[in-house]
């Protein structure tokens, strides 16, 4: 069964295929989602981090959850050398790279807590898949290829994992290097495959942050494996990545 | 283990070797078919300078003559094929213990149906001569010729081992009967050789006949006992090893490896197998073709073999301190033949073991090779980690069943989606027999030039 | 040479041309003036009979007749299903000197014969499609009409 629910403005699909029916399941998921966007979204003016960005909300006052996102990206920040950052250049939050993924991550142990063991969870590209589509198969994520949306990258097989893609394509040179304060550059997408979404997701955003030696670095921090595509076309394979669809290599 | 193999890979030893360009090699092998056929041309000349003039006057002389020319054919193609696997130098080194064994395959269908079109057209010829029943003919050629009886019981021998290796016999053997009973065509070769001399009317009044033949048996007999049997004691026992561990990569893949105190000197090469006998219960007498899995290193070699029968589940039950001989090394799937610059190295299965000993050597001289991987889950994937730590490699495992996938990611449009540019790359491959043969047909068709298609034909058997 | 199944058979027909080809000239007395005799009677000690050590090799007394020109001669074009295989004999007199393959199976006939037959048997394993079927699609946080364009819509309405 797959259920789809527009969440954050973005598209967002639970596929279970436990049998029986699980709507109950998926219904919270997408609840855990929404909250999380009512809570983080700075086009919001009633969420909570619209609040602080306003100054209305003090440290000591922030609610759990924004503490923990906080604590989340700020490792990341340091980790990756500043390139990951949580704070605008005048001060402001901005949660974008951390909070999709965590939230994901929240929607997947809802669903494993009501006991759904094989399912494919996709919120807007990151996706975090359990168990089997159909045993003994993994599941097979396809990585969208930048230059057509029809088209992958390549597709790659998955079991227990989460796959976060970071690139410009879709909303534009919006992921800043915070060692310069420029647009990224070098890469021109990037997934990572990591043990959970809030890692997959964050160490995403790096790697693209920080261009060529992304992949590398995330592989020491976290990573089980990278695919990215560099500016000038050459493909980048670091770790433990196993295909369904051998991605296209350039000439 | 594991820490140890990712120090060794950072500084492997380069055997120093002669290089052989492909096209050297390629002439050197088409030297020994020459000279095969050359002597083939040469027994058809000695039955023809030896037919009698009247020998068109009767059928009966006409069949008799022709299963005479059947009978030296055949002789001469299984002296041939003895030759070809003697492990002789010369023929290894130009063409490859591994094509020598395809060599000699392509042969034996020609000798059993030589042998038995001799047999029958010297009766044919008897009896229209003296115009008895076949039966009665046969058994007449049996008692009126000297040294029938051998005769008979080698040939029963011949194609006994003929028919046990035709393909589809041969899978519903097991591999020791089938190795014995094949060894017994040395006995056969000896058995059948007297009537010849004896009886065949090309022989017994044209001594120069005689002596090429006897040149032709004796230098067969000697070329086995040196090559076969006399020098590979000597350098067995010389070369002997130690299982030193054994270690289970994934299920269904065991690695082991051996040391020894003279394995370097053996001149292994990364893609090249060796033929191991283990002193163990039950395997003593039996050798097993196995390919390295790493450049050799300290007299260090270890081999990665995948379970695909009774002898390679004995494998995983080998204890630390067998002796083990091995022959060797054979095969020319190695990194001296990559010649272009773009290589790939498609792995199925056992195949891991040879492509991850390339893999590094290739590395090692500066290239950058891709891996294509195909297993049939993340489970059975082996040796991964060894080739992600190689820098310059690029490895692409693609896994899943082609019924799981919905697709075969060796077929041409998926290759070709892979590498667009594949025609101008150099391909080596290993696995087993389906997926190498359908890899390399693909390759082909993608307009991969044969010659840049390496493929190891793993089994001697 | 690369492995193939039908090395063996496509061997064994040359072997058997070359030698039918050579019985055959011998047969027919090429280059020699010998005609066959009629009836097995006529001199039934000069044939070589069974058993008989004392047969004396032919006196080349018809051969002596023959002039020693070199004659070619091109055998019987044998039809495999590979491709014709024909071989050419070249003889001085009546010794055979050289024996030449003229036509003989193809690489690319093979490998044809073995694509023609594989392939209804590979259609029936595979999807039309040739790619693996995708499950779901990682990218870029989509916009809304970047997820319109998107795989992952088409596979959300299926």
């Amino acid at each position: 069964m797959r259920y789809l629910e527009s969440v954050m403005g973005i598209p967002m699909s639970i596929d279970i295929r436990d049998p029986g029916d699980h709507g109950d399941a998926a219904r919270d998921a997408f609840a855990v989602l929404a909250a999380a966007d009512a809570r983080f979204s700075t086009y919001l003016t009633t969420s909570e981090v619209s609040a602080v960005n306003r100054g209305e909300v003090t440290a000591d006052r922030y609610s759990d959850e924004l503490r923990e996102v906080i604590e989340i990206g700020t490792q990341a920040a340091d980790q990756s050398g500043g390139a990951f950052r949580i704070r605008m250049a005048d001060g402001r939050l901005d949660l974008d790279g951390v909070v999709k993924g965590w939230a994901a991550a929240r929607a997947v142990e809802t669903l494993e807590r009501a006991g759904v063991h094989n399912f494919c969870l996709n919120a807007g590209g990151d996706v975090a898949v359990v168990g089997s589509p159909e045993p003994p198969a993994p599941w097979n994520v396809g990585v969208r290829s930048p230059g057509d949306p029809a088209q992958m990258l390549a597709v790659l097989a998955v079991a227990d994992a989460a796959v976060a893609t970071s690139g410009a394509y879709e909303r534009g040179q919006h992921i800043v290097d915070g060692r310069t304060g420029e647009t990224a550059r070098g890469l021109t997408s990037a997934t990572v495959v990591a043990g959970d979404l809030t890692t997959a997701d964050v160490l995403a955003t790096a790697v693209f942050a920080r261009g060529l030696d992304g992949p590398d670095w995330a592989r020491a921090h976290g990573a089980r494996g990278v695919l990215a595509l560099t500016d000038d076309g050459t493909l980048v394979i670091v770790g433990d990545l196993t295909f369904a669809c051998p991605p296209k290599l350039p000439l | 283990m594991q820490t140890q193999t990712m120090t060794v890979i950072a500084t492997p030893r380069r055997v120093s070797a002669r290089s052989v360009t492909a096209v050297m090699q390629r002439r050197r092998s088409r030297a020994v078919r020459v000279t095969l056929a050359s002597g083939l041309l040469l027994v058809l000349w000695m039955w023809w300078a030896s037919v009698p003039a009247t020998f068109t006057s009767t059928p009966a002389s006409v069949a008799t003559t022709v299963g005479e020319l059947s009978g030296m054919v055949g002789a001469y193609l299984v002296c041939a094929q003895v030759l070809l696997i003697a492990r002789v130098p010369w023929f290894e080194r130009a063409v490859g213990l591994d094509r020598l064994v395809s060599w000699h395959r392509s042969l034996g269908a020609s000798v059993v149906f030589l042998v038995i079109t001799h047999v029958m057209f010297i009766v044919i010829g008897g009896q229209l001569l003296d115009q008895n029943l076949p039966w009665t003919e046969f058994m007449l050629v049996l008692t009126r010729y000297p040294d029938m009886l051998a005769a008979l019981i080698g040939t029963l021998a011949f194609l006994a081992v003929g028919l046990s290796s035709a393909r589809w016999i041969r899978s519903k053997l097991p591999y020791e009967f089938w190795y014995w009973l094949h060894l017994t065509t040395y006995v056969a070769i000896f058995l059948t050789f007297f009537h010849q001399l004896s009886g065949g009317a090309h022989f017994v009044a044209d001594p120069l006949n005689r002596i090429l033949w006897i040149v032709l048996y004796l230098g067969t007999a000697a070329a086995v006992l040196t090559w076969r049997f006399v020098l590979p004691s000597i350098d067995g026992w010389r070369r002997r090893m130690r299982v030193v561990a054994v270690v289970q990569e994934s299920p269904g893949m065991t690695s082991v490896w051996f040391s020894g105190k003279h394995v370097d000197e053996l001149g292994v090469r990364a893609g090249n197998f060796l033929n191991f006998r283990f002193l163990t219960w039950g395997h003593l007498l039996t050798a097993h073709p196995y390919s390295v899995s790493r450049v050799p290193v300290d007299g260090q070699l270890r081999i990665t073999v995948g379970a695909l029968g009774d002898h390679s589940t004995m494998l995983r039950d080998l204890k630390p301190g067998t002796l083990v001989f091995a022959e060797g090394p054979f095969g020319h799937f190695t990194a001296d033949h990559a010649t272009r610059d773009r290589i790939l190295l498609i792995a199925g299965g056992a195949g891991i073991g040879p492509i991850r000993a390339l893999a590094e050597e290739l590395t090692a001289r500066g290239r950058q090779p891709v891996v294509l991987y195909r297993a049939h889950s993340v489970e059975h994937l082996a040796l991964l980690a060894e080739l992600q730590a190689m820098p310059e490699l690029t490895v692409v495992p693609v896994i899943g069943r082609r019924s799981e996938l919905g697709y075969d990611p060796l077929e041409t449009v998926s290759m070709r989606n892979f590498i667009p540019d594949l025609h101008t790359w150099e391909a080596f491959i290993c696995g087993p027999e389906g997926m190498a043969i359908r890899a390399e047909e693909t390759l082909r068709a993608l307009g991969m030039p044969r010659r840049f298609i390496h493929r190891e034909e793993l089994s001697l058997s | 040479m690369r492995r193939n199944r039908w090395r063996g058979t496509i061997l064994f027909t040359v072997i058997l041309v070359v030698m039918g080809t050579t019985i055959g000239l011998k047969l027919y007395g090429l280059g020699e003036t010998v005609a066959p005799q009629a009836g097995a009677a006529a001199s039934p000690s000069a044939l070589p009979s069974a058993g008989s050590t004392a047969t004396a090799p032919a006196t080349p007394s018809a051969t002596s007749a023959a002039p020693s020109t070199t004659k070619v001669v091109a055998g019987v074009v044998e039809q495999t299903p590979y491709g014709p295989v024909q071989v050419e004999v070249t003889f001085d007199g009546t010794k055979l000197v050289g024996v030449r393959e003229l036509q003989s199976p193809s690489d690319d006939r093979r490998s044809v014969s073995i694509n023609r037959q594989a392939s209804p048997i590979l259609a029936k394993e595979v999807l039309a499609s040739q790619s693996a079927k995708v499950d779901t699609v990682s990218g870029a946080t989509y916009t809304s009409e970047g997820y319109k364009q998107s795989v992952q819509s088409a596979i959300d309405q299926l």
